[in-house]
C-alpha cells in the first residue's frame, strides 16, 4: 500500500516531467507520420511505400525489408529512448532527497528500503510506459498496414525496460551521492560511454596497454557493471538478424544475466548509503 | 506514561570529504513528555530543535543515547504509524492539487482508500482550505502550505505530533486557529510536541517546556515554574508610601520599585516579607493585595540566553 502510494506518486511525477512530454510528442508525431505514411503497393505488395513512393530496400536474397526496417527504426530509437528517459527522470532521485521533501517522505511508516525502490522503480515505469507506448503504437503500425506482427519487436520493450532499470541503479547512486540532477545525468553518460568502451575493449582498450593485468582489470569492470551496450545490442537482435551485417551474435541472455547481478550490486550500495545518511 | 522519554540522546555531525569534522549538534539530551501535554522546545537557531525531532523520526541517526516514543525503541518503523510531523520548510508536489497531497500523503500513512478521501476532506476544512481542495499547492501561499502541512500531519490520527515552527508565515488570526486546534487536539488526548520562535505563542499553549542552548538542555519545567520569580512580589498598598517609609523599605531590603499603589520588591528570602508588611502597617499603609511577580517567557528565555553565552 504504502510502496504503491509511492510508487504511484513517482510515476505521475514521471510522466509530467517535460523532457518526458517533449519525448511523448515526438513519438506521437513519429506514429502518425508512420500510420498515414506507411503501406503497400496495390499493384505490387511486396513493395513498401511511404506517402505513395516506393521505399527502395536492396539486400542479400533472404532480405526481409520489413524486418530489417524495423530493426533500423529500433537502433535508431533505443537510443533517444534512454536518453530522454535519463533526462527526464535522472532529478526525481535527488529532488526525493531536497529538504522539506525528504524529512516529510521519512517521517512515515515507510522504510527507506520502500522510499527508494519504489522511488526507482516508479522513475523507469515513467520511460518505460513512454517507450512502450512509442513501440507498441509502431508494432500495430506495421501489423495493421503492413500485415507484420514481430512478436521480436514487441519483446524489445521488455528487454529496453530492464537495461534502463540496469541503467538507473547508476543514476540512483550518482543521484544519491551528488544530490544533484544534473551531475547524476552527467555521471550516468560518463558510465554509458565507460560501457560502450568496455563493450568493445578488445578492439581499442586492450591496445592501449599490452598487459594481462590490465586486460583483466577491463575484463572485470566489464563483467562488474550494468552492460548496457550489450543489452542494448540484443535487443534489436531479437527483431531479426540485419542482412547488412550477418556476422553479427544471435540474441543471447548473457548480457542481461550479468547484468542482473551488477545492477543488484549497484542498488544494494544505493541502499546501504541511503540508509546511513542523515537528512 | 510517557509519550516520549530520551535518556542522553547525542547527535554529532560529520563534515568534511577527507578531514572529518565533528560538530556537535546535540549533547546527552534527555527529555520526558507526558502523554496528551503540549510540550515546547524552545532554543535560539542552530540549538538543535529541528535535529531532535529528526532523531525521534529517525531521518537523522543519533551518535548515542536511546529514546522511546510511545513505548516504541528509536528506529522501529511501527512508532511511525502513531506520529504525525510537520516540518519547517516543507516543500509539497507542485502539480498535485491540496486534496491529492493529502491522498498521496495518507497513502505513504497507509491508510485504505475507503476512508482517505473523506480524511482529507474533514481535515481541509479543520484547516480552513475546504475551498481550496482542488487548487493546485504551487498557487498557495506561506501559510496555507503551513495549514496544508498541518493537515497531513494529523492524517494518520497521530498520537503524538510534532511541529516545527507551526504558525511560521500564518496571519494572526490563522495563528489563533492553529493554536486553538492545538489545545482541541490535546484535549482529544492529542500529546504535542512544538519547535517555535515564537514564545508568546508557546507561553499561551504549552504545558511544558525545555529550552536548549548548543544542543543542551538549559532549563525544563512547566511556564509557572519558569516565568515566575519566586522571591519577587508586588505589594498592591491602599494608598500611596510617604518618602519616609520609602526610605526605610529600601534600608531593610533589596531594591524597590514603586509605581502609583504597586510596590514590587525583591527579596534575599522570604522572612523579609513579614519586615516590609511590619513597616506598611506602622506606616498607616494599608495592604490591598500581594503576589508573586511573573515575567514573560520571551524575558526569561533572553536572560537565559544572555546568562548562558555569558553576556
Amino acid at each position: 500500500m504504502r510502496f504503491w502510494g509511492m510508487f504511484r506518486f513517482t510515476l505521475s511525477e514521471a510522466l509530467r516531467k517535460g523532457t518526458l512530454l517533449f519525448y511523448f510528442g515526438i513519438a506521437t508525431l513519429i506514429l502518425l507520420i508512420l500510420s498515414f505514411g506507411i503501406g503497400r503497393q496495390p499493384s505490387d505488395q511486396n513493395v513498401i511505400t511511404f506517402f505513395g513512393k516506393p521505399m527502395i530496400l536492396s539486400g542479400p536474397i533472404s532480405f526481409n525489408a520489413i524486418e530489417f526496417l524495423l530493426i533500423q527504426l529500433h537502433s535508431l530509437s533505443s537510443f533517444w529512448i534512454i536518453l530522454f528517459g535519463v533526462l527526464g527522470v535522472a532529478g526525481l532521485i535527488p529532488e526525493m532527497l531536497e529538504k522539506g521533501t525528504i524529512d516529510l517522505f521519512l517521517s512515515k511508516p515507510l522504510s527507506r528500503m520502500e522510499l527508494l525502490f519504489a522511488r526507482a522503480l516508479g522513475s523507469v515505469m515513467g520511460m518505460s510506459v513512454n517507450m512502450i507506448y512509442f513501440i507498441f503504437g509502431i508494432w500495430c503500425i506495421f501489423g495493421l498496414k503492413l500485415g507484420v506482427w514481430n512478436t521480436g519487436f514487441l519483446a524489445s520493450s521488455i528487454y529496453l525496460t530492464y537495461a534502463f532499470l540496469c541503467l538507473f541503479s547508476v543514476v540512483t547512486i550518482a543521484g544519491l551521492i551528488t544530490r544533484s540532477a544534473g551531475f547524476s545525468i552527467m555521471l550516468t553518460f560518463a558510465f554509458t560511454i565507460i560501457a560502450w568502451g568496455l563493450e568493445l575493449r578488445e578492439k581499442g582498450l586492450y591496445m592501449i596497454w599490452d598487459n594481462t593485468l590490465y586486460h583483466r582489470f577491463l575484463d572485470g569492470l566489464y563483467y562488474g557493471l550494468p552492460q548496457f551496450d550489450a543489452m542494448l545490442a540484443n535487443c534489436t537482435r531479437i527483431i531479426g538478424k540485419n542482412p547488412f551485417n550477418p556476422n553479427v551474435a544471435d540474441f543471447t541472455f548473457m548480457p542481461f544475466v550479468y547484468s542482473f547481478f551488477s545492477t543488484c550490486l549497484l542498488y544494494g550500495l544505493s541502499l546501504w548509503y541511503f540508509s546511513r545518511q542523515d537528512y | 506514561m510517557e509519550a516520549l522519554q530520551t535518556n542522553d540522546l547525542t547527535k554529532h555531525y560529520r563534515t568534511g570529504a577527507f578531514n572529518k569534522k565533528n560538530i556537535p549538534a546535540l549533547e546527552k539530551v534527555s527529555l520526558s513528555v507526558e502523554q496528551g501535554e503540549i510540550f515546547g522546545l524552545l532554543g535560539p537557531n542552530g540549538a538543535g530543535k529541528t535535529t531532535f525531532v529528526k532523531l525521534i523520526l529517525s531521518i537523522v541517526h543519533p551518535t548515542s543515547g536511546t529514546a522511546t516514543i510511545l513505548g516504541y525503541p528509536l528506529g522501529q518503523r511501527t512508532l511511525k504509524e502513531y506520529c504525525g510531523y510537520l516540518p519547517e520548510n516543507h516543500r509539497y508536489p507542485a502539480f498535485l492539487s491540496a486534496e491529492h497531497t493529502l491522498l498521496f500523503l495518507g497513502r505513504l500513512n497507509g491508510l485504505p482508500e475507503s476512508v482517505l478521501k473523506e480524511k482529507a476532506h474533514a481535515l481541509l476544512e479543520t484547516v480552513g482550505l475546504k475551498d481550496w481542495a482542488k487548487v493546485k499547492t504551487k498557487k498557495f501561499s506561506k501559510g496555507m502550505l503551513q495549514r496544508l502541512g498541518l493537515a497531513q500531519a494529523m492524517i494518520n490520527n497521530p498520537k503524538i505530533l510534532f511541529l516545527d515552527e507551526p504558525t511560521d508565515g500564518v496571519d494572526p488570526l490563522g495563528r489563533k486557529e492553529i493554536r486553538d486546534l492545538l489545545l482541541r487536539l490535546k484535549a482529544q488526548g492529542t500529546t504535542i510536541f512544538l519547535n517555535s520562535h515564537l514564545l508568546s505563542e508557546v507561553e499561551m499553549i504549552c504545558d511544558r517546556v525545555a529550552i536548549l542552548n548548543k544542543g543542551k538542555v538549559v532549563r525544563t519545567g512547566t511556564i509557572t515554574e519558569l516565568t515566575t520569580q519566586k522571591l519577587a512580589y508586588i505589594v498592591q498598598l491602599s494608598s500611596p508610601i510617604s518618602k519616609e517609609i520609602r526610605d526605610r523599605l529600601q534600608q531593610t531590603i533589596l531594591p524597590i520599585e514603586y509605581h502609583d499603589t504597586n510596590l514590587i520588591v525583591t527579596l534575599r528570602d522570604k522572612s523579609e516579607l513579614n519586615q516590609i508588611i511590619d513597616i506598611l502597617r506602622e506606616g498607616g499603609i494599608g495592604i490591598e493585595g500581594m503576589t508573586q511577580q511573573k515575567t514573560s517567557l520571551e524575558d526569561y528565555f533572553i536572560q537565559i540566553m544572555k546568562g548562558e553565552n555569558g553576556q
